[in-house]
């Protein structure tokens, strides 16, 4: 990829072209200003901090500062044991906490080697896929008010509603489950649950197309996210991008499916690409379209799932739950996909505690938010706030 | 220019499009979605028209196995402090009486019939520092930990946020702690006189021996 | 003089339909010294603007955007929430004034003032009523586009006086968008002008009055009104600054724009001018297009539909109607589209709104020449 350097050479508008930076508007140098963007700011999404350097509306540079949020999990891991990290887990990325949790209990299942009942892979695919849906509607909510559109927020929340009452129901808490347990979940669905998951699923699939209507085809939206802050695909891979964005960027990278865990294997649903003809491939429209896809698809897996899954007759969640767990001495990196892309954890046992000796985790958003820096080069302040948006960050996991 | 034109007209058609969805929600306002609970066979009755609902007037329920306010059921808790031990956070602080032969009876059963050995004089949660994971209920032997779904307790002074359960006042506590030293104290003076007798008779035995 | 006020002021209750009849009996009213008359003329405009932006402006737009996101809106003061905009009213009063201690004082002070100022002077030409305009300009038009153009003083001097870089933005992006959006703007007025053939307020509506009701309005005159019509609308939304056009307060990019920086009062006085421009671009919509304070429904035989609905106190409820149903439709759009980027806004004036207005303006002319 060709760089351009902006800095010192006046408001130059830049963007992509097949891995070309195209100058698209060059403006007279003026003198630039340092714009503090952050920590509290309506669209840096929490406590995130841009130092810009900009030069009229044109940016020049943007620094991303981190740390505002952060609260020693890595360092905290070692002081909890297995199964008390967990809850921990959940306030990582607190807008997908189902999807922590599994990644963590997916690390320490390699660690421990324990084989997990099938009914409790398949309510873990439905939650996960579930608390999916919720974090793709946060992302899109948040993003279309990011580029001024207030109702679409509003719609997406309604229905996010719906699913953080099914999954209160299953775990019995809104947001911070704690519900998937190593070796198994805290306790087996409700009985009813399939049936209303069901008819959620219903529910949700009309008002999907119509939020589709609403914000994805809306012309001023197409315009204000096509062609901005593109990322080409070798580049989103070079960042160690993953997740939807790095799907954005074309490249048909899912763990789903290239590393399949759980029951994935026996469930059939695509992962969506962009295909270049609404929206650059590369793009924030790119990236908002793989979400707004992607919802339709986990809708199809809990569809798949509810026929599939196994009856409730004789089934214990914690059947495999182990009564202390004492890892044998060793390391482990577990993965799984995220809403925001690859979350791993990195455990090392000493075999003697039941504490970890070391637990890090590989945050997606973390690793996604460091193309900042590249993507924000030569973009008008708008269009910065529609990459941010469009990087979809939760401040938690970032910093963690 | 054609382009110019097209771009003119797409904009018309999906600014029109997105105007009739808001003109409809518009005119759905009359229509409410009510509070039903998850677990009510309804819910997904009624799904157009306003969602929102007055909190402290209308509220849609928590369900039945929500996991909010820590409470504990003092007359089951055996005081074994598993649930001190499992807690991340350690909000739950815990101290114990060994209950004497003698008031064991007083001290009475767990409700499946389990005897209780320790007194719990002082069983504090402080619900302001809970994050409600369910971890310390999950290891209770005698479940009489349990989260309820009472989700709304809000308190003005943050003391008052730190719940109470224990089975003594301090009074009472005080005397079981002295009546424990002194049944201790018996205990160990017999031990004590015990060894010296077995001492001496060990001599004894020696001595004879010789 | 002061005597001779009185029979004065009570003819008019009798001539109800001459032209600008009470308007002129007030002005006329002094005591003593002191033209009380002209003073409640000024008032008029003011109390109306007020009740307005209490109850249609903050209170309606609040429920309507409720409704359209499936909201219940404000509910708790009052039955239906209907005090919440005075409950508001105390909170701002209440409010410290601060004043940051960076800020250019002056500027920081009088910005607000200027911008209350110029969104009420065009009040002064909108004719209320058949017999009601404050001042019954024979450029009224004119003067009306002309004064708008004084919020951007008031724009500017709030954003550069509270030295802030989020309020410069604000302030820079709303000068470049009105000052551009002028053009479009007044030319589509042109338009109407050149149909009603006088920049009259009073007269533009004269023209349009007629048994058959809204037929004669220009809109329905005309079908190269409505290219006009739509731009001055359009055009409209970029100068009082609402969505899609709401850049120079952007709340996700710029904070809050040009009023990041002000509290209680100040804010509140802000917030009063924007609610009084968009009433009164909504006005002048309804004037130059749709006939003002005409009746729209017509005389069909027996039923004298347009007489029923005609006189004084009808003419101040259906310009009023009318220029509440524009601003219906600016907040359902405000509820509706995500917003523009800068350059977007520019291209759309620049690039299509300005060659269609001139497009417009000729074929007006053109149809003013051949079509009888």
């Amino acid at each position: 990829m060709q760089e351009l350097e902006v800095a010192g050479q006046g408001s130059v508008r830049v963007s992509r072209k097949d891995n070309d930076v195209v100058v698209i508007e060059k403006d007279l140098t003026t003198e630039e200003m340092l714009l503090s963007m952050g920590p509290q700011h309506p669209s840096t999404h929490g406590v995130l901090k841009l130092e810009c350097m900009t030069d009229g509306e044109v940016v020049t540079s943007a620094e991303p500062y981190l740390g505002y949020l952060h609260r020693c999990f890595e360092k905290h891991c070692e002081m909890v044991d297995y199964p008390g990290i967990v809850p921990y887990t959940d306030r990582m990325d607190y807008l997908a906490g189902m999807n922590n949790e599994w990644a963590y209990c997916i690390a320490v299942e390699k660690l421990l080697d324990i084989e997990i009942p099938r009914r409790v892979e398949f309510i873990r695919v439905i939650v996960s896929e579930l608390n999916r849906i919720a974090s793709h509607l946060v992302a899109i909510g948040t993003y279309a008010i990011d580029l001024g559109a207030f109702t679409p927020f509003l719609f997406c929340f309604r229905d996010r509603e719906h699913i953080l009452s099914l999954l209160e129901w299953a775990s019995g808490s809104r947001m911070l489950y704690n519900y998937i347990w190593i070796g198994g979940l805290s306790f087996d669905v409700p009985a009813d649950f399939p049936k209303r998951l069901k008819e959620f699923v219903d529910y949700f699939r009309p008002k999907a197309v119509e939020l589709y209507r609403l914000l994805t085809e809306n012309e001023i939206f197409v315009k204000r996210t096509k062609g901005i802050g593109i990322m080409p695909a070798d580049v989103a891979i070079n960042y160690g991008w993953s997740g939807p964005m790095l799907r954005g960027s074309g490249v048909q990278w899912d763990l789903r499916r290239n590393d399949p865990y759980s029951v994935y294997p026996e469930l059939d649903f695509k992962v969506p690409v962009p295909d270049g003809k609404f929206s650059v491939v590369g793009d924030c429209l790119s990236r908002h379209l793989v979400r707004a896809l992607e919802m339709e698809e986990s809708l199809n897996i809990i569809e798949q799932c509810i026929s599939k899954m196994p009856g409730s007759e004789g089934f214990d969640a914690r059947a495999a739950v182990p009564k202390r767990v004492r890892p044998k001495a060793g390391e482990v990196y577990g993965r799984a996909e995220n809403p925001r892309g690859e979350l791993g954890f990195y455990i090392q046992s000493d075999g003697k505690s039941t504490k970890p000796l070391r637990c890090k985790a590989r945050s997606s958003c973390f690793v996604n938010l460091s193309a900042m820096k590249d993507l924000s080069k030569g973009q008008l302040i708008p269009d910065l706030v529609a990459i941010i948006g469009s990087i979809d960050i939760v401040l938690g996991e970032v910093d963690r | 220019m054609s382009e110019y034109f097209n771009n003119i007209k797409t904009g018309a058609v999906t600014i029109a499009t997105g105007m009739g969805i808001t003109l409809k929600h518009f005119f759905n306002a009359v229509k409410r979605k009510g509070d039903a609970g998850i677990d009510d066979a309804d819910y997904f009755r009624q799904v157009d028209g306003l969602c929102t609902l007055q909190y402290p007037r209308e509220a849609i329920p928590t369900p039945v196995n929500g996991r909010y306010r820590l409470h504990n059921n003092i007359e089951d808790c055996i005081g074994c402090g598993q649930c001190v031990r499992a807690c991340p956070i350690s909000c739950i602080s815990m101290e114990t009486i060994k209950v004497t032969p003698d008031d064991l009876a007083v001290c009475g059963k767990t409700s499946d019939g389990q005897q209780k050995k320790f007194w719990v004089p002082v069983f504090d949660i402080d619900v302001a520092k809970c994050m409600t994971c369910g971890i310390c209920v999950s290891v209770c032997p005698t479940e009489c930990l349990v989260h309820t779904p009472v989700s709304d307790f809000s308190e003005f002074d943050r003391s008052n946020m730190i719940y109470h359960f224990g089975n003594l006042t301090r009074l009472e506590a005080e005397a079981k702690q002295r009546k424990l030293a002194e049944v201790q104290a018996q205990a160990a003076k017999e031990k004590q006189a015990a060894a010296a007798k077995a001492a001496t008779d060990k001599a004894q035995a020696e001595n004879s021996g010789q | 003089m002061s005597v001779s006020a009185i029979p004065q002021i009570s003819l008019p209750f009798l001539m109800g339909n001459s032209l600008n009849a009470w308007s002129d009996a007030l002005a006329g009213l002094t005591i003593s010294w002191f033209p009380l008359g002209l003073v409640i003329i000024a008032a008029i405009p003011l109390v109306f603007i007020a009740l307005y932006a209490l109850t249609y402006g903050v209170y309606g737009e609040r429920k309507i955007s409720a409704f359209m996101q499936d909201r219940l809106g404000p509910m708790e003061v009052g039955k239906w929430g209907i005090l919440q905009t005075l409950a508001d009213i105390l909170k701002l009063l209440q409010k410290e004034d601060i004043v940051p201690a960076s800020a250019d004082k002056f500027l920081f002070v009088v910005g607000p003032g200027i911008l209350f100022v110029g969104s009420f002077l065009a009040f002064a030409v909108l004719p209320f009523s058949p017999a009601f305009i404050g001042a019954s300009l024979n450029v009224g038009l004119f003067y009306a586009i002309g004064i708008v153009a004084i919020e951007v003083v008031g724009i500017l001097a709030a954003g550069w006086g509270s030295n802030n870089k989020w309020s410069l933005y604000g302030a820079v992006r709303s000068v470049a968008q009105i000052v551009s959006y002028e053009i479009p703007a007044s030319i589509a007025l042109l338009c109407g002008a050149m149909m009603a053939g006088t920049l009259d307020m009073q007269q533009i509506n004269l023209h349009q009055s007629g048994p058959y009701g809204f037929a004669h309005f220009y809109l329905f005159q005309s079908p190269i009104a409505w290219l006009p019509f739509l731009i001055y609308f359009i055009a409209s939304l970029a100068e009082t600054n609402r969505a899609p056009f709401d850049i120079p307060e952007a709340e996700s990019e710029l904070v809050a724009g040009y009023f990041t920086e002000y509290t209680g009062m100040k804010f509140a006085v802000i917030f009063l001018a924007e609610y009084g421009s968009m009433f009164m671009v909504s006005a002048i919509l309804a004037i130059v297009f749709l006939g003002g304070w005409n009746s729209p429904l017509p005389n069909l035989g027996a039923l004298a539909l347009y007489d029923w609905t005609s006189g004084p106190v009808w003419g101040a409820f259906w310009i009023i109607s009318k220029g509440f149903f524009f601003i219906f439709v600016q907040m359902w759009l405000r509820w509706t589209l995500p917003r523009l980027r800068v350059d977007q806004l520019m291209y759309l004036c620049w690039k299509v709104l300005t060659p269609f207005a001139f497009i417009a303006f000729v074929l007006t002319a053109i149809w003013e020449i051949y079509v009888p």
